[in-house]
């Protein structure tokens, strides 16, 4: 025992705790503990399978096992650069973004808006709406693959032809990569309507009445108020709706694999679906983890514009 | 305190011998093939001849686990590739290269000592297909082509007495087909993946690449080859063959087949059985495929059984394996439409009086097999997106082709040498 390192570490120790503002009595270790379990989920799970495939995306990988892999370092990267498929399937990720993040938030606020001014069976509307966003993609996917069927019984061409009269003849909607767009498009923005509907509604709930009330007497209508009160109080919400929605828009992929598979033709393959195609169908799995990353890098530059557009000071009331 | 001792000890007691049974317990196979679950090809399978095998094997268990078709080439490699693999698998003829290639098949010639017993036994050409890199991956176990069917229906209204003998005869029935009314077709098929097109490039006299498969250029976008696709692309233009090739029909080929929309196809011995317990009234009639300048050659389908180099039970897999060569897997798998590689078998009486089986025997006489090359999957998809650029009117047939032999031509080149 040495007297004197006793005596320095008491001290230390004691400013530690200061430092994690906690006092003597405190176990500070404990707060830790409980973060472990999810920590080394996200360890696990998330983040080591990040690195590796980081890793990954400098080599020409071979998944087989006992099999080498050649490292070749940038040139996943170049290749992707000059890969005419990847700009197609990006600009085609980026028109389903633009389409499905306005109509649904268009369509969600719009519902979020009647929803609002219901009195009887709020709860059931907003239940209704939001059904589509926990339903998985998967069933929802086949559900529009019949709706969208080709044939003249196919429920959209039977209401188009058969009820409305709005077109001649069936239409081969996913035979066709200008019509296909339509029925994944409509996938996107009514199964995410709901969770746009659920965020706007809770920010409508959040101003004050008052302030609808001030502005009447003022002699606003309807629609000064919404651009006026509604509009700028829910800004915040709109930001993280936009950047949530968007982060989603750019990650399709269900959708468009399980309807067209990126057919036909190629024309409605997405950065995911191109990505898989790559990894798995050609065994290319290095160049799509490099995909996957010039996505991320793109999602990640996206959200920071978006935040530095929206940005504004907080409004207190 | 001291019950609680007698209590764990018997209880590890109690282990022991589990531990033992375990270590004699039964091997369990797992087989993965695509055998059809709405025909009766994988009842057979399950409900005789597994139970067959596993009465003459004690010990040995055999797992069946069916795939649709098209995502098993991919499940497969996946699975591989985790180390999670079957034993052994019912592979399309045209992936046994790619398998091989990627090191995942057991080199049946080596490890195998009665393998050349089981080689002389099949057809020459199937057997080739389990062929890459001077050894032999596994052994044929069905084979099959595409010959031309015709909707009986279709034909007596539409005044046509016979099937086509050449292509030129098959175009002329346009104009009475058409007199039906705009939605029938004379021809249709499921897109223009190699199954589909090769008979018409080949039957023009055209073909995708050299014999040696290290080029493209001069043979996809050769003459023959050209007037091949012209011909298509006037057909699907005029509505004479259905909008099936461009995925923009209401129904599939078969179906439009079967529910007297479409007047004939081109398929396999599968779709008797599927007629027979899906359009029961409804009587398949054949001939060969509409012959070109080049004649009538078809392509060869099939699939070979190939064990895994990762399988931990290669004694028992390779049992199974020679299990399915015998006359009794071959002759039950027959009944449901999955024609023999045995030409011992050809002899038999079975055979020789079978009702539908002769057509597709002669057909094989002159088909031909898609490229065995283990880019093929690759190879296809080109092909496949260039039939679409012609069908749809998107480019000229040259420059299609022209575009897509260059592209081919890059693939191939990956693998020479």
């Amino acid at each position: 025992m040495n007297p004197g390192t006793a005596v320095t570490r008491q001290p230390l120790l004691k400013r530690v705790n200061t430092l994690l503002r906690y006092s003597p009595g405190h176990r500070w270790y404990v707060p830790y503990l409980f973060l472990l379990p999810g920590l080394t989920l996200y360890i696990l799970w998330m983040l080591y399978p990040l690195v590796y495939e980081l890793y990954i995306s400098f080599f020409d990988w071979n998944i087989m096992p006992g099999q080498v892999s050649e490292f070749v370092g940038l040139e996943n990267y170049r290749e992707i650069f000059a890969d005419s498929n990847f700009w197609f399937a990006l600009r085609n990720t980026a028109l389903y973004a633009l389409v499905t993040v306005i109509g649904q938030i268009v369509l969600g606020l719009a519902v979020a808006l009647l929803v609002h001014r219901v009195i009887f069976a709020r709860r059931v509307f907003r239940a209704i709406y939001y059904l589509p966003v926990v339903t998985s993609w998967v069933v929802v996917a086949f559900l529009f693959l019949y709706m969208f069927n080709a044939q003249a019984g196919g429920l959209i061409n039977y209401l188009l032809v058969s009820v409305f009269h709005v077109l001649p003849e069936p239409v081969a909607w996913l035979g066709n990569p200008d019509t296909a767009w339509v029925a994944i498009d409509a996938l996107g923005i009514w199964k995410g309507v709901g969770w746009s509907m659920v965020l706007f509604l809770a920010a409508l709930q959040g101003i004050p009445v008052e302030l609808y009330e001030a502005a009447a007497i003022d002699g606003a209508d309807e629609k000064q108020q919404f651009l006026h009160i509604t509009l700028p109080l829910i800004r915040a919400t709109l930001l993280f709706v936009t950047v949530m929605l968007v982060i989603g828009g750019f990650n399709v992929f269900i959708s468009v694999y399980l309807m067209t598979g990126g057919g036909p033709l190629h024309r409605t393959e997405v950065v995911l679906s191109y990505m898989y195609n790559r990894a798995f169908g050609r065994l290319r799995f290095g160049y799509g983890a490099s995909l996957s990353y010039v996505l991320a890098a793109i999602i990640v530059t996206i959200n920071f514009v978006q935040m530095r557009l929206f940005r504004r000071p907080t409004i207190e009331y | 305190m001291k019950a609680k001792w007698i209590t764990i000890l018997l209880a590890l007691a109690l282990l022991i011998p589990l531990g033992l049974s375990q270590a004699q317990e039964e091997v369990v196979l797992q087989f993965w093939h695509t055998y059809n679950e709405t025909s009766p090809e994988a009842e057979m399978l399950v409900e005789t001849l597994i139970p067959m095998f596993e009465e003459a094997h004690p010990g040995i268990r055999v797992e069946s686990v069916p795939f649709p078709y098209g995502e098993f080439r991919q499940t497969m490699l996946t699975a591989l590739a985790g180390g999670q693999g079957p034993d052994l698998a019912r592979l399309d003829i045209i992936w046994s290269p790619e398998f091989a290639d990627l090191g995942l098949l057991a080199a049946l010639d080596e490890v195998m000592p009665d393998f050349q017993d089981y080689a002389d036994e099949v057809f020459p050409g199937p057997l080739s297909t389990n062929t890459y890199n001077g050894h032999t991956y596994g052994l044929p176990l069905d084979t099959n082509t595409r010959v031309f069917m015709y909707n009986t229906t279709l034909y007596e209204q539409a005044g046509i007495e016979a099937p086509p003998a050449t292509i030129d005869e098959l175009a002329a029935q346009c104009d009475a087909i058409k007199g039906l009314g705009d939605n029938y077709y004379v021809f249709a098929d499921g897109g223009t993946y190699g199954w589909a097109v090769l008979p018409w490039i080949w039957s023009f006299g055209g073909d995708i690449t050299d014999p040696e498969i290290t080029t493209a250029s001069g043979y996809l976008n050769g003459e023959a080859t050209v007037a091949a696709y012209e011909f298509l692309y006037e057909m699907v233009s005029s509505g004479c063959f259905s909008p099936s090739f461009i995925g923009a029909a209401e129904v599939d080929a078969s179906t439009s087949y079967f529910t007297d929309i479409t007047a004939s196809i081109l398929d396999g011995p599968w779709m008797f059985p599927i007629a027979e317990a899906q359009y029961p009234d409804f009587t398949i009639e054949t001939a060969l495929m509409p012959a070109g300048d080049g004649g009538s050659i078809s392509v060869v389908g099939g699939e070979n059984i190939a064990m895994f180099a990762s399988t931990a039970h290669p004694e028992e897999a390779l049992e199974f394996i020679r299990f399915t060569q015998s006359d009794e897997y071959q002759l039950a798998m027959s009944e449901t439409g999955q024609l023999t590689v045995l030409p011992r078998l050809l002899e038999t009486e079975y055979y020789q009086t079978h009702p539908y089986y002769g057509i597709f025997l002669r057909q094989l006489e002159t088909a031909r097999a898609r490229l065995p090359h283990p880019a093929w999957t690759t190879i296809e998809e080109v092909l496949t997106d260039t039939g679409q650029l012609i069908l749809r009117g998107e480019m000229s047939v040259q420059d299609a082709l022209d575009a897509a032999a260059e592209e081919i031509d890059g693939i191939l080149a990956e693998y020479a040498g």
